[in-house]
């Protein structure tokens, strides 16, 4: 009897881990997959147009904070962060914040996507920077609403090797 | 890297129930870069970066980072939420090797 339950189990482990390293193993093909949509070699304004499809862009400057150093030393650690003024509650609150560098081979940084338990609608990465130039935060609200502010870093030493 | 995996969370000493917490993330990870051949075409393989970072709290997703190999090595991440009943709270880093990392942190009301 104990045997048998063992043996079950092993058979569940082991599916497991099947299951596991088939994920992974689609994930880990190059250019397809989202994790690679999300971030394509192409130009910001191109990469703008695929997440957002020309949608208008606010200009967010009263309720969002984009906190980036003016001079970055070591591009590839550079601390960003971005809150946003709202009040969070389930019918109005901030959905999503990208975080897109203009000059990086592949633009788009990082989508944090929030619930309205967050309570505050902030977000804070260490990220790379290639080379000079914008860094954008774009604030998608739960109505639709885009906001964009964006802040320009200056790279001494740029931390993208592609 | 020995570390690889190792998830470390920070959160305030003292919660009161209500508060907006800020909580700080970290994990042991390479995030590699793409690397060039001497004629500047990208080698083409599997890069191990993060690309997921998912935040529970109560059994409830309040955050999702969905990041690329933009992001720095170690990578560090911000975030808040709403205490409002004890429980617990954890934060899972999945990356492009299959490998899953969690972290997790036992809210408490003092």
């Amino acid at each position: 009897m104990n045997d048998r339950r063992m043996s079950r189990r092993t058979v569940l482990i082991t599916l497991g881990a099947l299951g596991a390293a088939a994920a992974g193993g689609l994930a880990a093909v190059p250019g397809t997959g989202w994790a690679q949509a999300l971030a394509q070699y192409e130009s910001v304004d191109d990469a703008l147009k695929r997440l957002f499809g020309g949608k208008p862009m606010k200009d967010g400057a009263t309720s969002v904070k984009l906190e980036v150093p003016f001079i970055a030393e070591n591009g590839a650690v550079v601390p960003v962060s971005v809150s946003v003024d709202s009040p969070m509650t389930p019918t109005n609150y901030v959905k999503h914040i990208y975080v897109v560098a203009d000059k990086n081979r592949m633009p788009v940084v990082t989508r944090v996507t929030l619930a309205p338990e967050a309570g505050r609608a902030f977000m804070g990465a260490n990220i790379r920077l290639g080379e000079s130039g914008d860094v954008r935060a774009i604030v998608e609200q739960s109505d639709g609403t885009l906001l964009v502010v964006k802040r320009e870093v200056k790279v001494t030493v740029g931390g993208c090797g592609g | 890297m020995p570390d690889i995996g190792k998830v470390r969370l920070r959160i305030p000493s003292t919660i009161k129930p209500g508060d907006i917490v800020e909580v700080r993330a970290l994990v042991i990870h390479p995030m590699e870069r793409i690397e060039r051949d001497a004629q500047g075409k990208i080698i083409q393989k599997n890069y191990n970066y993060i690309n997921k970072v998912i935040v529970t709290y109560l059994g409830k997703t309040i955050a999702t980072f969905d990041t690329t190999q933009n992001v720095a090595e170690n990578p560090f991440f911000t975030f808040t939420f709403k205490a409002t009943d004890p429980g617990q709270l954890k934060v899972q880093f999945l990356d492009t090797a299959g490998g899953r990392y969690e972290g997790t942190a036992d809210i408490k009301f003092s």
